[in-house]
C-alpha cells in the first residue's frame, strides 16, 4: 500500500526531495533477508522483513518530530534505525515508513571534565572512540563493534561488550537523553529536562529511563532517540591507535601499560574460579572469551590466518594438519582473553602480578603461542577497536548465537561441555560448519554486582544454501528443547520470536500472548503494555517493544 | 562472470555496513572516518556496496525495474574499491567491487545507460579516447620531444600517455618530464604519439566490457606484432588497465607505472637529485595504483566447501584486497627528494579516499565528482601541506577543479614534477 500522495508530499516538505524515496529498489536495500541471521530467531530462507512505504533520511530533532506527528495523524507506522544492526531495524509491517538516522553523526560536546559525550544516532563507536582517545579518553564499544551506533544501544538495546568489565553495558552508560516520543512530542530526560545539562540520566529532572528503556531496550519500535549523553572512561594510551600491519593483519603496537593475554585453565571450574578472582582484584580492562566464535577446533588455525595477510580460508584444512596449531588449540580449549591496562607503571606491575597469582592459584596458564608479537597486537587492537566484528560471518555469511546462558561464571563454564557435546553432534549433520563444538563467547562480568557472564554458542552456516539455512533452523530448535530439558533455560534462539515471525512480519497477537503468557515473570509485559499505551496511543511502533 | 554468477554473494552479504567507512581499525577521527563517497554524498543505504547488492538481487528477482533511481544508483560510484577493501577485513569470500562492475555491465547490457557516457563511448569508437578530443592531436604533447616514437625506432618498452595526460594541455608537462626522465636514465623507450589510443579501462569501469575488450586486444595485438616487453604509463587508470584488466583478455606484457620505474632508477643510481625541493607535500593514493593496483593473478576454480559451510575456492583463488597495492615506491621517491616533506593525511594507501573522477562520475555527476575532491582536498589542507601529489591526471584534473572551485591556493602536483624540480 503506497503512500497517499498528500502524505507523501507533507513528508518530502518537511525532509527535502533528496531525503525521501519510495523507489521499489530503495526500499529493497532497506530489507533484511532472514536468512542471514536475524537475531535471534530463524533462519529463514528466502525470506525478507516487510518492504516499507518510504525510506526517510531526518536531518534534525525538529525534522524528526514533524515526521511522527505526521504518522501520527495519518496512523502510519514508523521505525528508525542507525547503524542497521539485525532485522530488528527493519519495518515489521507494511504502513510503516523507515527513518534512516544517518544524516544525524554529529558529535556535540565531549564533556573532558565530567566524562561524557553528546552523540547524534549515527555516531558510531569508532568514529567516537577516536575523538576521545585524543583527550585520554575511551567509550564503551559492544560486542556487535563499533561500526554500530553507541546511541541505539545505549536507549534501545542491552549493549555488553569485551569491555564490560571496565565500562559495563551500554544502559548503564546512557546519561542525558532527548527522545520524539511516538506521539510527536520531545521529552528531554535526567539534568537536561531541568536544563542542567546532560550529566545525570536520572534527574533532576524527568527520570524516566526505566520507561525509555523497558526490559531490554525498545529497539526502533518506541520513538525515536534524538540525541544521548553517554559516559566516559580514561585511555593511558596514545591519542591514536598506531595502527600497522598489512591488511587485514592490522595491529597495534601499545606502549608497556598494555598487555594482552590469553588465558587457559586446566578444568572449567578453574576457568570459572579465574573469572571470580580477577574481578576480586578488580584488575582487567577488557576481559573475554572472543575467538571460540571460530569454533574449539578451529580457532587456532583461523588466528593464524587472520594475522597473515597471505593466508586465505583455503589454508584452513592444511593448517589444521600443522601439529604446531594442534597444539596451541589444545593449550587453549578453556580460554578467555583479558587485556591489562595500567594507569600508572605501577598499577599495570600490580595487575601483572595480580594475574600471575591468579593463574598460580587455578593452574592457568598465558597461552605463550597467543604472546608473540604479531597475534598480541592484532589481539590487543582487535579489543581496543572491535573494528574486526564481522568475523563472526566469516565462513559464509550466517551465524547466529544459541543457548545464551546469563549468569555467574561457574553457570555457563559448568554447561559448556555439555552443550558443545550437543552442537558437535548437530555439527556431524551437515548444515552448520563443523568447528568442534564449542563455540561459547561471552564478556567475563560486568562492573558492580560481581561478574554477570553471558554466554552464546555460535552456529555458522550459509544463507545462500538452502539446507544449510534450514538444517541450522532445526538445530536451534533443537537447542532451545534442549535447554529446557537440561534446565539451562530458555537461550537465545527464539529472542525475538514474540516480535517478528517466519514470514519477517510483526508475529501475530495470540502467539506473542501465549508465549509471554508462560515467560517467569509476565507482569513486565503487562507493565510495558501500560507505557505502550500511554506513550505510544496510536500504535505506530512494532513489537520488539514487548507487551502482554 | 555474469551479475547472476554473483547471487550468492548478495545472499551472504552480512549487511553489516563495514563497505560506508575506512577498516575500522584505521578510524583517526570522526571528520575522515567515511570510505565511500556514493554513500557518503547521497545517503541511502542503496548507495553502498550492501544497497548494491540488495538493489541487485531485487532486479535479479524481479522485486524491482529499472528507473532513474536505479540508474543513480548503480552510476552514481566512483568503482574506488574503499568498500571493497573494508569488506574484507573479515569477509574471504565477497567481491562487492566485481558485483558492481557486472552490475553496470548488465545495466549496459539492457540498454539502461547514461547519455554523458554515451558521448564517452561514441568519441571512444570514433576518436580513440573517452574525452571527445580529435584523434589528429592525440600526439600534440610530445611535439618537440627528443624521444623515439614506435612506429618508427621500436623499442622494448613502450611509454603510454593516456587519454588525460595526451590531451590536457595543463597535465602534458608531466609526461613530457616522465619521458624525458627515463631516457635520460638510459631506458630504451619510445612513444606511440598520434597513433596512442584508449586503454579502455574507462569503459569498462562504466561497464562497456564489449568496448574494453576491444580496445584491450587492439593494444594487445598491436605490442605484440611489435616485439613489445614492457608498458611503462604515468595514468594510474592505464595501469590498472594494463596491469589487472589486460592479463584476462591474454597480455602477458610487464607492466610499470612510472613512479615504480623512477623509484627503480633512483635505487640503482641512475637518477640522482640536485636541488632541494623546500615544500611540504601530502600524497594522495589513486585508487586503480593503490587498492587496485595489485598485480593480476590467473584463477580458473570453483567455489567448494570445507568444513560443512565454510565457502572456500578451488584452487586457492586470489584475494585482492588492497594489501598489494603500489604504495611505497611513490613514498620512496618523495622522500628521496631534498628539503621535500611528505606529511600523510589521515586516510591513505588501501583506504585512501577516492579523488572522485572515476567510473564516468566526473562526466555524468560533475558535482558529486567536486564534492568527493573538495573533501579529499580539505584532508590534504588538515595536513598543513602546500599541495597534493598524485600519480594520475584524472586525480589531478579533478583536484585543480575543484580547488579553483574552492579558490584555494594549495597545489596539485605529479611525482614526476617533483622528481624533475630537484634534478
Amino acid at each position: 500500500m503506497a503512500l497517499s500522495r498528500e502524505v507523501y508530499q507533507a513528508l518530502e516538505d518537511i525532509v527535502g526531495t533528496e531525503n525521501i524515496s519510495e523507489d521499489p529498489a530503495v526500499l529493497d536495500s532497506y530489507r533484511y533477508s532472514l536468512s542471514q541471521t536475524s537475531i535471534h530467531m530463524g533462519p529463514f530462507y528466502n525470506t525478507f522483513t516487510p518492504r516499507g512505504e518510504a525510506v526517510l533520511l531526518p536531518g534534525s530533532t525538529e525534522e524528526v518530530q514533524a515526521v511522527v506527528r505526521i504518522c501520527n495523524r495519518y496512523k502510519i507506522k514508523f521505525k528508525s534505525s542507525s547503524t542497521f544492526w539485525s532485522a530488528m531495524g527493519y519495518p515489521s509491517d507494511e504502513n510503516t515508513i523507515q527513518l534512516d538516522m544517518r544524516r544525524m553523526d554529529r558529535i556535540l560536546e565531549i564533556d573532558e571534565k565530567n566524562l561524557f559525550a553528546v552523540i547524534e544516532p549515527h555516531v558510531i563507536g569508532a568514529t567516537l572512540q577516536a575523538e576521545v582517545m585524543k583527550l585520554g579518553l575511551n567509550t564503551h564499544i559492544i560486542g556487535a563493534g563499533s561500526g554500530c551506533s553507541p546511541l541505539a544501544s545505549a536507549t534501545s538495546y542491552m549493549g555488553p561488550g569485551p569491555d564490560t568489565i571496565f565500562m559495563g553495558y551500554s544502559d548503564e552508560n546512557l546519561l542525558g537523553l532527548e527522545w520524539v516520543m511516538p506521539n510527536g512530542d520531545i521529552l528531554r530526560t535526567g539534568s537536561l529536562g531541568s536544563g542542567l545539562g546532560w550529566f545525570c540520566g536520572e534527574g533532576p529532572g524527568p527520570g524516566v529511563r526505566g520507561i525509555v528503556r523497558g526490559l531490554v531496550g525498545t529497539r526502533g519500535a518506541m520513538g525515536v532517540f534524538t540525541k544521548c549523553a553517554i559516559k566516559l572512561y580514561p585511555w593511558p594510551g596514545t591519542t591514536k591507535l598506531p595502527v600497522e600491519g598489512i591488511v587485514p593483519a592490522y595491529r597495534a603496537v601499545l606502549p608497556d601499560n598494555f598487555r594482552a593475554y590469553t588465558l587457559a585453565f586446566p578444568t572449567w571450574k578453574a576457568w570459572a574460579d579465574a573469572c571470580h578472582k580477577v574481578w576480586d582484584a578488580g584488575i582487567g580492562y577488557i576481559a573475554h572469551r572472543q575467538f571460540p566464535m571460530f569454533g574449539r577446533e578451529l580457532k587456532a588455525a583461523m588466528i593464524k590466518i587472520l594475522t597473515d595477510p597471505t593466508k586465505t580460508l583455503y589454508d584452513l584444512e592444511e593448517m589444521l594438519e600443522d601439529p604446531e596449531i594442534q597444539k596451541m588449540g589444545e593449550e587453549m580449549k578453556r580460554d578467555f582473553q583479558i587485556v591489562l591496562v595500567g594507569m600508572t607503571p605501577r598499577d599495570i606491575e600490580w595487575q601483572e602480578k595480580a594475574l600471575d597469582e591468579i593463574l598460580k592459584g587455578t593452574g592457568g596458564w598465558k597461552v605463550a603461542a597467543m604472546d608473540v608479537p604479531e597475534i598480541r597486537n592484532w589481539v590487543l587492537l582487535y579489543f581496543i577497536r572491535i573494528g574486526h566484528k564481522n568475523l563472526n560471518l566469516v565462513y559464509a555469511g550466517g551465524y547466529d548465537g544459541c543457548f545464551g546462558l546469563v549468569g555467574p561464571p561457574d553457570f555457563g563454564s559448568a554447561r559448556a561441555e555439555e552443550i558443545g557435546e550437543f552442537k558437535g553432534k548437530w555439527e556431524k549433520k551437515g548444515a552448520i560448519v563443523d568447528a568442534g563444538g564449542d563455540c561459547m563467547i561471552g564478556g567475563i562480568g560486568g562492573i558492580g554486582g560481581g561478574g554477570l557472564c553471558m554466554w552464546e554458542n555460535f552456529a555458522h552456516f550459509d544463507p545462500d544454501d538452502k539446507e544449510s539455512v534450514e538444517g541450522t533452523f532445526d538445530f536451534f530448535e533443537a537447542s532451545f528443547k534442549f535447554g529446557l530439558e537440561r534446565k539451562f533455560g530458555p537461550g537465545m534462539e527464539r529472542g525475538n520470536v514474540v516480535a517478528r515471525g517466519p514470514d519477517g512480519k510483526t508475529t501475530p497477537k495470540e502467539i506473542r500472548e501465549r508465549i509471554l503468557s508462560s515467560a517467569p515473570q509476565p507482569t513486565v509485559f503487562r507493565y510495558q503494555r501500560k507505557i505502550k499505551e500511554a506513550f505510544d496511543p496510536n500504535n505506530l511502533g512494532d513489537a520488539y517493544y514487548v507487551t502482554l | 562472470m555474469a551479475l547472476e554468477d554473483h547471487k550468492p554473494e548478495m545472499e551472504r552479504c552480512s549487511l553489516c555496513s563495514y563497505c560506508k567507512w575506512i577498516p575500522l581499525d584505521q578510524i583517526k577521527s570522526w571528520r575522515f572516518a567515511k570510505g565511500c563517497p556514493s554513500i557518503a554524498y547521497s545517503n541511502f543505504l542503496s548507495y553502498s556496496a550492501r544497497g548494491r547488492y540488495a538493489v541487485a538481487l531485487s532486479l535479479l528477482q524481479g522485486r524491482s525495474n529499472y528507473t532513474d533511481r536505479v540508474l543513480d544508483i548503480v552510476y552514481k560510484c566512483q568503482t574506488c574499491g574503499s568498500c571493497d577493501v573494508t569488506c574484507k577485513v573479515c569477509r574471504y569470500n565477497l567481491e562487492p567491487l566485481e558485483t558492481i562492475l557486472e552490475l553496470r555491465a548488465k545495466l549496459v547490457e539492457d540498454g539502461q545507460c547514461l547519455p554523458q557516457h554515451k558521448v564517452m563511448i561514441d568519441s571512444l569508437h570514433k576518436e580513440g579516447n573517452t574525452i571527445s578530443k580529435p584523434k589528429a592531436d592525440r600526439g600534440k604533447w610530445a611535439e618537440g620531444l627528443d624521444v623515439k616514437r614506435f612506429n618508427k625506432e621500436r623499442t622494448e618498452i613502450v611509454f603510454h600517455a593516456g587519454c588525460q595526460f595526451s590531451y590536457d594541455e595543463e597535465l602534458q608537462k608531466v609526461v613530457r618530464a616522465a619521458v624525458t626522465l627515463l631516457k635520460n636514465a638510459g631506458v630504451d623507450i619510445s612513444i606511440m604519439g598520434e597513433n596512442e589510443t584508449c586503454c579502455g579501462t574507462r569503459a569498462y569501469t562504466m561497464g562497456y566490457q564489449k568496448e574494453f575488450i576491444k580496445s584491450a586486444e587492439s593494444h594487445i595485438e598491436a605490442w605484440t606484432k611489435a616485439g613489445v616487453k614492457e608498458v611503462v604509463t604515468s595514468c594510474s587508470d592505464c595501469y590498472h588497465g594494463f596491469k589487472r584488466l589486460y592479463p584476462k583478455v591474454g597480455s602477458q606484457f610487464e607492466v610499470f607505472h612510472t613512479v615504480e620505474f623512477i623509484n627503480h632508477l633512483i635505487k640503482e643510481g641512475k637518477i640522482k637529485f640536485t636541488k632541494k625541493v623546500p615544500m611540504t607535500i601530502t600524497y594522495h593514493d589513486p585508487c586503480h595504483l593503490g587498492r587496485q593496483g595489485e598485480p593480476y593473478i590467473p584463477w580458473d576454480g570453483v567455489e567448494k566447501k570445507i568444513r560443512n559451510q565454510v565457502v572456500v575456492y578451488e584452487p586457492r583463488r586470489p584475494r585482492y584486497n588492497g594489501a598489494w597495492g603500489v604504495y611505497d615506491p611513490p613514498r620512496n621517491v618523495l622522500r628521496s627528494i631534498p628539503g621535500l616533506e611528505l606529511v600523510e593525511m589521515e586516510r591513505i594507501r588501501e583506504y585512501a579516499w577516492c579523488c572522485g573522477a572515476a567510473g564516468g562520475v566526473k562526466e555524468a555527476y560533475p558535482d558529486f565528482a567536486k564534492w568527493t575532491a573538495t573533501e579529499r582536498i580539505e584532508e590534504a589542507k588538515s595536513t598543513g601541506a602546500e599541495a597534493i601529489v598524485s600519480a594520475c591526471p584524472w586525480c589531478e584534473r579533478n583536484f585543480t577543479d575543484a580547488i579553483r572551485s574552492m579558490a584555494d591556493k594549495m597545489k596539485v602536483l605529479d611525482v614526476v614534477e617533483l622528481v624533475q624540480q630537484a634534478m
